[in-house]
């Protein structure tokens, strides 16, 4: 079970909270909302920021401008017969989510909810004018191993931004691109791009993350430098580091039963079971990491079964949850479904087929095509992404790369191809 | 999940598709991308029109999940080199057909058979509200069961998917219902729990995990509805099967759990040679694992399974001349960059989700070409209906004009 120390809620919210904040809220905002202030120490500070600012802008208002936030809520509410279902107000469960999506006012209602949450940031907008503005990267690798096509690897980009072709020749011999990047620079006076972004005034792990559907990545962060239990210089995922927790989970969601109540209650045991012995030390010591885990399993996606939609979904929530400063995210390859057996996809197919795992490279390569691509789009979504952010996509078996940056990027204005060993100094400088 | 491999009858390899000429399939293509239609001289099918129900079958065709992107458009007809190729020339293809219910799969399919949206449990716990086209066509043309079937490979579905839970319809007049992948799944994962896993790897020996799992009995918990008695295969039924298994571990191809149903629904067409029959494919929904590759093969294998179909169709006595066939997806999937991530799931309310298309080939279409105008996924229960013979549907949809009863 959970045994971590509390964190505080910020005062001002305790004392609305106190004066019976959540008493205003509409029955659908409860689940939602009593979760994420039962979670709060799981949360990443842009999320705490966020229920702060829905909750604060909600005890600023009159009782009348309470109606007028809510109205259109209420009577979707009231159209759907929420009051007649059997609906958790205290956490969002599958069937609550079922009951919502079979409604045909369901549309309606996130367009409503979406409204409430955009006013609330507005209005937290309008109360802070201080916001600075800070340069971002996104780093997309698809690895050598996968083979690509020059005239196609770009299509579903659409031209948003520029091939840049790289020079590799003189790269870090049996390192990988990624790596030379994020390694801790020896006999250089400048910093590693994690050191830059770590050093940034209020930052955590939670402003650098790395993705890796290998573990050749985060390992070699890890051996860069020694790092004390506890104290990771970023959020560490690899897929195959963390085999064993995927293993405990499959196990449990392979016993569900296909009901709702029997999903819920297999749900409800993974939502507390203490995962901690099932992790790798990089996210057993990070409580934080340990829950955005867990949760990024529960919510599928395939986080479970591959490595590259591990890596990818990971991302998109990072990107989500986080808005972190710096992204790193490796794709990989995965196997050919075995014969006869690929029909369990949730059981592990080494355990209940015998015959060899074959890699499958060209189905692994347009995997992680579509992927990386999809990981920028998720990005994009966000303002804090759309402006002062640099994204490159690295085909490394192409020695190219797909970047969407400002024109003041340094990238752009070198001559191409762009020797590799230049690249740690332009994005040194792009993050500094 | 689906395999990449190809069987050497895929479509886009066949010698027959080797007569189209290049400039033929782009013309045709193109002409169906820029929405202006396709030639429409010939007369379909070459089978009677205006003779509903005297002997007329239908087959429904349903894929899981399928977006345009990835199917009719510029890139996409790469993935369907049959739907594009061969059998768009001989078809009518509807490009808007619209999903307004609940885009998940047992709400779709049976918002499919009734013709009117569905709001049910999603996973299958409840019967449809109203009655479905096999029990108006078996009601009011007094037509035994074994002459209406549902053989689907999707998970999401169950036994209750074959009839409503309205009291003057209800199972009595329902469909007969098979879920062959889950055959395939309670073997794998029986073998596993009896530490049988070097089972798994060796055809013949599939073959009897498979057949273990027949003999077992326990068809309600495959979610299966084909009994003589209370938990007893029907004898017929379970020979058809036996010969499908046997078919599709021995032939040495692929073997996802579409090529089983196509399989067992092949046998069912030979023995019982029904007159309704709804096979519903669902390799495609790997996609909510992430893999676009696997996703795009399920598509491949859904394009040529379909074709083969029509082939098995068009060369049986039973079938040629007084079929009519529809294929369609369920629904699309999310677009690029939803925060429903995509193609792994069919959750947005937007085009891409619920604006997918149906092909119809046989002897119901009058001439091939494009059908612009936005037909509804409801409408499907009234126009089979009317093709059955049956007089009157109480239903949301309407019939579909251009499909001759």
């Amino acid at each position: 079970m959970r045994s971590e120390a509390h964190d505080k809620l910020p005062e001002p919210l305790q004392e609305a909270l106190d004066q019976g904040l959540l008493k205003r809220l509409p029955r659908t905002f409860l689940p939602f909302t009593r979760q994420q202030l039962r979670d709060w120490d799981y949360l990443f500070p842009y999320e705490r920021n966020s229920i702060v600012r829905l909750l604060l802008f909600v005890a600023s208002l009159s009782p009348a401008e309470t109606v007028a936030t809510f109205r259109d809520v209420l009577q979707l509410e009231q159209r759907m017969g929420v009051s007649n279902w059997q609906f958790s107000t205290e956490e969002q469960t599958i069937l609550n989510a079922s009951l919502l999506a079979r409604s045909p006012y369901y549309q309606d209602w996130r367009k409503a909810v979406q409204k409430v949450f955009d006013a609330a940031e507005e209005h937290a907008a309008r109360a802070d004018t201080t916001k600075a503005s800070r340069h971002r990267f996104v780093l997309l690798v698809i690895p050598q191993k996968l083979p690509l096509d020059s005239t196609t690897v770009w299509r579903r980009w659409q031209s948003i931004g520029r091939v840049v072709k790289l020079d590799g020749t003189e790269a870090g011999g049996s390192h990988s691109l990624a790596q030379v990047l994020l390694a801790t620079p020896r006999g250089e006076p400048r910093a590693g791009l994690i050191d830059i972004v770590t050093r940034r005034p209020g930052k955590t792990v939670a402003d650098c993350w790395i993705l890796d559907a290998g573990h050749e990545l985060v390992e070699s962060v890890l051996a860069s430098e020694p790092i004390e239990p506890g104290s990771y210089p970023a959020t560490l995922l690899s897929y195959e580091r963390l085999a064993g927790f995927r293993e405990q989970f499959s196990h449990e969601i392979n016993e569900m039963q296909k009901d709702l109540s029997a999903a819920d209650a297999v749900y409800e045991r993974l939502r507390k079971v203490d995962v901690t012995p099932w992790c790798p030390p990089e996210v057993a010591g990070v409580p934080v990491i340990r829950e955005y885990l867990r949760s990024l399993y529960l919510s599928g996606n395939g986080a479970l079964i591959f490595g590259n939609s591990f890596v990818e979904w990971g991302a998109s929530e990072a990107l989500r949850r986080a808005r972190p400063d710096l992204l790193v995210a490796r794709f990989g390859v995965r196997s050919k479904p075995k014969p006869f057996t690929s029909v369990a996809v949730f059981e592990n197919p080494d355990q209940i087929n015998p015959q060899p795992a074959v890699d499958d490279l060209q189905g692994s390569a347009l995997d992680a095509q579509e992927l990386a691509f999809y990981v920028w789009l998720a990005a994009s979504r966000y303002d804090e992404y759309r402006t002062d952010t640099a994204c490159v996509c690295v085909a490394e078996s192409l020695s190219e790369a797909y970047v969407i940056a400002p024109p003041e990027f340094g990238l752009f204005r070198k001559t191409q191809p762009v020797p590799i060993g230049q690249l740690p100094v332009i994005l040194a400088d792009w993050l500094s | 999940m689906p395999e990449q491999r190809l069987s050497p009858t895929v479509c886009g390899n066949s010698k027959r598709n080797e007569v189209l000429s290049r400039r033929d399939f782009l013309n045709a293509a193109t002409a169906l991308l820029v929405g202006i239609g396709l030639p429409s001289t010939g007369v379909a099918g070459g089978g009677k029109h205006g003779s509903a129900g005297s002997g007329q079958r239908v087959v429904l065709v349903i894929f899981g999940g399928v977006r345009r992107a990835e199917t009719f458009s510029p890139e996409g007809i790469e993935n369907i080199p049959c739907l594009s190729g061969e059998m768009l020339r001989r078809a009518l293809l509807f490009a808007d057909v619209r999903n307004e219910g609940v885009t998940a799969h047992f709400n779709a399919i049976s918002s499919i058979f009734t013709g009117t949206w569905q709001r049910v449990d999603d996973w299958g716990k409840d019967a449809p509200q109203s009655p479905t086209v096999f029990e108006f066509f078996r009601k009011q043309l007094r037509v035994a069961q074994s002459d209406t079937w549902v053989i689907a490979s999707n998970k999401a579905l169950t036994s209750l998917i074959g009839a409503s839970s309205v009291s003057e319809y209800g199972p009595s007049y329902g469909a007969n219902v098979v879920f062959p992948k889950q055959l395939m799944v309670a073997a794998v994962i029986n073998a596993l729990r009896a530490g049988r896993t070097a089972s798994l790897a060796d055809r013949t020996r599939v073959e009897t995990e498979l057949q273990a799992m027949l003999e077992a009995g326990n068809y309600e918990g495959l979610g299966w509805n084909v009994f003589d008695g209370v938990s007893n295969l029907d004898p017929r039924v379970r020979s058809t099967i036996e010969a499908a298994i046997s078919n599709f571990v021995r032939s040495g191809g692929p073997t996802s759990g579409d090529e089983l149903t196509y399989l067992v629904s092949k046998e069912v067409m030979r023995k019982f040679s029904p007159r309704l029959l709804v096979i519903i494919f669902s390799d495609v929904e790997v996609a909510h694992f992430g893999s676009y590759a696997l996703h795009v093969a399920g598509i491949r294998t859904g394009d040529r399974l379909a074709h083969q179909l029509w082939q098995d169709i068009e060369t049986d006595p039973e079938y040629e001349g007084k079929t009519t066939m529809f294929i369609l997806p369920e629904f699309g999937r999310d677009p690029d960059g939803s925060i429903t991530n995509g193609f792994f799931n069919h959750r947005s309310d937007t085009e891409s989700t619920r604006s997918t298309w149906m092909m119809t080939l046989g002897s119901a279409i009058e001439k091939t070409g494009l059908v612009e105008r936005p037909i509804r996924h409801v409408d499907l229960c009234p126009t089979v209906s009317g093709l059955l013979g049956c007089r009157r549907t109480e239903v949301q949809g309407v019939p579909i004009a251009e499909v001759h009863v």
